[in-house]
């Protein structure tokens, strides 16, 4: 199956089968084994915060970024979980890597990981679509193993999903570290991918200190957020703050950080005056929260705009429409499995002209009144109202 | 309800003959059966509906707005919730649903459930859980430190366990714990008049699981229910559901509020319900569900409260 072919499928976001997923994720762990955990790249390039499984809004930030491969792209991690196309997220996206190798970069994010996957959605949703019996949930988590974890751009600025470690002092550090597994639990891999920033609260660090009357300084120096990294209340995690960054890029020449991993209302958030910045890709997030998302396109190393966008109309008509639920952010409830796609057909077979079904199909007429009866009378029946007790 | 006209069609909307109106035209009434439709039909931007439903001497009222943005939020840090070391990632701060009677022109009571006030009761103090991979976690922290314990950057309950049961302005209610919810008004099949469900705070917990307190309403002609619930799953360590029901007697101006919680370890329901769940469901995916999660877990504590307006 020619990967061109591929696409056009994921495009109308039809699902692959299986076998070409299996394939897809064999030949991209052939590509990735080969990279180092820290790649280069140069502007001009988009950067890409979480996508979450929000699949018509990235097929609408295509739209609105340029797609592939007239943009180039590095996307910051956390294709999968919480939205309900998972599926075709990273699917769009793997098979986006192996026919534009140079045009598109995948950093690994907290959610590429086997553990994650099981608890926010993606392991349900691969279940729902393909089946129980299926191991698409396998081939893709595998894949996830090789991908890389840090990029650098033009020699100045670093990219990374989480943040900072406090194992982490180099970048060389980081190429040493031996990424082909499951994300740990602690060590440099893990804070890579799930720390981080913390404002210097002036406030409450003044009151931590004055709030005792003879004080060693090593412990006022530890207490203080701006300066170091500390341990989340929940027992695990780090917070870096502003003193930890100047460090780190002063000692490998750095400029600044970009990284994702937290939602933001407008779509971006800056840190420590410009040395970090958050890229959330994710708008309308969960389908509940009504926040902005954005991508950072970087022109060159010093001339840059945040391209700010909202929700995808084809994310709000699925809202308007009752089969579907704005969920919890939990588990798929689409129904539509593999098999509806390939009805008697041999999915083996390298032909896929068959597909048929477009998930879209039903929802292409955009003309719709919104003030009219019909459309009144529809959505007031169709509402989702709840004996609950 | 008898007075709901039968269904028509065309164009003509019918002056409603019904002993409930609605307050928001932008928020408006089914032409068909009367009921507020909600979400709003008409396109605005930012999102916003302010639905509003009047039955008697009572009004229901509910708005829902985007996550608050990096201004509101640094002002709720650290003027409105100076005790939290961090907020919860997801605060639909300008959500309430509000129920209010109007006793007489200068006299009403109301209450009101919204995000503020209920993290104003998550408490300031650790709360002791951990996550689960907390104390390895730690402790391979304690050897690379040489002894020296690394720093908890701020004490706070960081699952936002919240035991509040709404804002009420006016009359305080009664403890009663002989009140029970009248359970057979509430399972008759009374249309719903308006119906609103809205989540009021959220958090991830770093993805360690989940903490969120919703709420939904329905109103009915002659009552309504609202259940106002805190769900916290911490993954292999935690669950816990804390609900408020409110539940209003319209003609007789009687309110009862039921307040429950239920807890277990999650390690203990998962192996519990690991051999019993169908293959092609997964436990975990009916962990992250509050309604399956509820009906799995004991009672842990029980108050009830009314009050005769």
């Amino acid at each position: 199956m020619e990967l061109d072919q591929c696409l056009e499928h994921l495009y109308k976001g039809q699902l692959l089968p299986e076998i070409t997923i299996q394939a897809l994720c064999f030949k991209l762990k052939e590509m990735l084994v080969k990279e180092s955990n820290v790649i280069h790249i140069s502007t001009p390039v988009t950067v890409v915060g979480d996508m979450h499984g929000q699949f018509h809004d990235m097929l609408e930030m295509f739209k609105i970024g340029g797609r592939i491969p007239d943009t180039n792209y590095l996307f910051l991690g956390d294709y999968v979980d919480r939205g309900l196309y998972s599926v075709e997220t990273i699917t769009l996206l793997v098979t986006l890597k192996l026919r534009y190798p140079n045009r598109i970069h995948l950093l690994r994010g907290n959610h590429e990981s086997r553990q994650i996957t099981q608890s926010y959605g993606f392991y349900t949703e691969c279940l729902n679509k393909y089946g129980p019996d299926s191991r698409v949930w396998q081939y893709l988590t595998d894949m996830f193993d090789y991908l890389v974890l840090c990029c650098i751009i033009d020699d100045e600025i670093f990219c990374v999903h989480g943040g900072l470690s406090p194992n982490v002092q180099t970048i060389d550090q980081i190429r040493i570290i031996d990424r082909f597994r499951e994300i740990p639990h602690d060590g440099a891999m893990a804070d890579l991918v799930w720390s981080d920033p913390e404002e210097n609260n002036g406030d409450n660090s003044a009151g931590l200190v004055s709030g005792r009357n003879s004080f060693d300084s090593q412990q006022d120096f530890l207490l203080d957020t701006s300066q170091h990294f500390q341990v989340s209340p929940r027992g695990a995690g780090y917070t870096f703050g502003k003193s930890v960054v100047e460090k780190f890029l002063r000692m490998n020449d750095m400029s600044r950080i970009y990284r994702a991993h937290q939602l933001c209302n407008e779509g971006y958030q800056i840190y420590f005056g410009g040395l970090v910045t958050t890229v959330w890709s994710a708008p309308n997030y969960c389908y509940r929260c009504g926040n902005n998302a954005s991508i950072l396109e970087l022109y060159s190393k010093d001339d840059y705009y945040f391209n700010v966008f909202g929700e995808a109309p084809e994310t709000i008509s699925y809202l308007n429409n009752p089969s579907v639920p704005a969920g919890t952010g939990g588990g798929s409830s689409i129904t539509k499995v593999v098999s509806d796609y390939f009805e008697g057909d041999n999915i083996a077979g390298d032909s896929l002209s068959e597909i048929g079904t477009n998930i879209d199909s039903n929802l292409q007429s955009r003309d719709i009144d919104v003030f009219s009866d019909t459309y009144q009378a529809q959505s007031a029946s169709g509402r989702r109202v709840e004996y609950f007790l | 309800m008898d007075q709901v006209p039968p269904v028509t069609r065309g164009r003509q909307v019918r002056s409603l003959p019904l002993p409930h109106r609605c307050n928001n035209p932008r928020n408006p009434a089914c032409a068909h059966c009367g009921t507020v439709i909600i979400p709003s039909p008409a396109a605005i931007m930012p999102l916003e509906d302010t639905p509003s439903i009047s039955v008697g001497s009572w009004t229901i009222e509910s708005r829902k707005r985007p996550i608050l943005d990096t201004p509101a939020l640094s002002q709720w840090e650290s003027e409105h919730l100076p005790g939290l070391g961090a907020l919860p990632e997801m605060i639909f701060g300008g959500n309430y649903v509000r129920i209010r009677c109007d006793l007489d022109e200068s006299k009403h009571w109301d209450i009101e459930f919204n995000a503020l006030d209920a993290l104003r009761e998550v408490p300031t103090e650790d709360s002791g859980v951990r996550v689960s991979c907390a104390s390895d976690w730690l402790r391979s922290k304690h050897r690379r430190c040489d002894g020296a314990p690394p720093q908890i950057a701020k004490q706070y309950d960081w699952t936002y366990t919240t035991r509040y049961r709404g804002t009420v302005t006016g009359c305080p209610l009664v403890a009663d714990t002989t009140a029970e919810l009248p359970l057979a008004m509430l399972a008759k099949p009374d249309p719903i008049l308006f119906f609103d469900d809205m989540v009021l705070y959220e958090d991830e917990l770093g993805d360690n699981g989940a903490s969120m307190y919703s709420c939904k309403v329905r109103v009915m002609p002659e009552r309504l229910l609202l259940l106002a619930r805190f769900f916290l799953r911490v993954d292999d360590v935690l669950l816990r559901v804390q609900d408020t029901r409110l539940y209003v007697e319209f003609a007789q101006n009687r309110v009862v509020r039921e307040w429950k919680r239920y807890e277990a370890d999650y390690n203990e329901v998962f192996k519990r319900h690991r051999g019993g769940v169908p293959p092609h469901r997964d436990l975990r995916a009916l962990l992250r569900d509050s309604n399956w999660v509820v009906d799995h877990l004991p009672i842990v504590e029980r108050t009830c409260e009314t009050i005769q307006l």
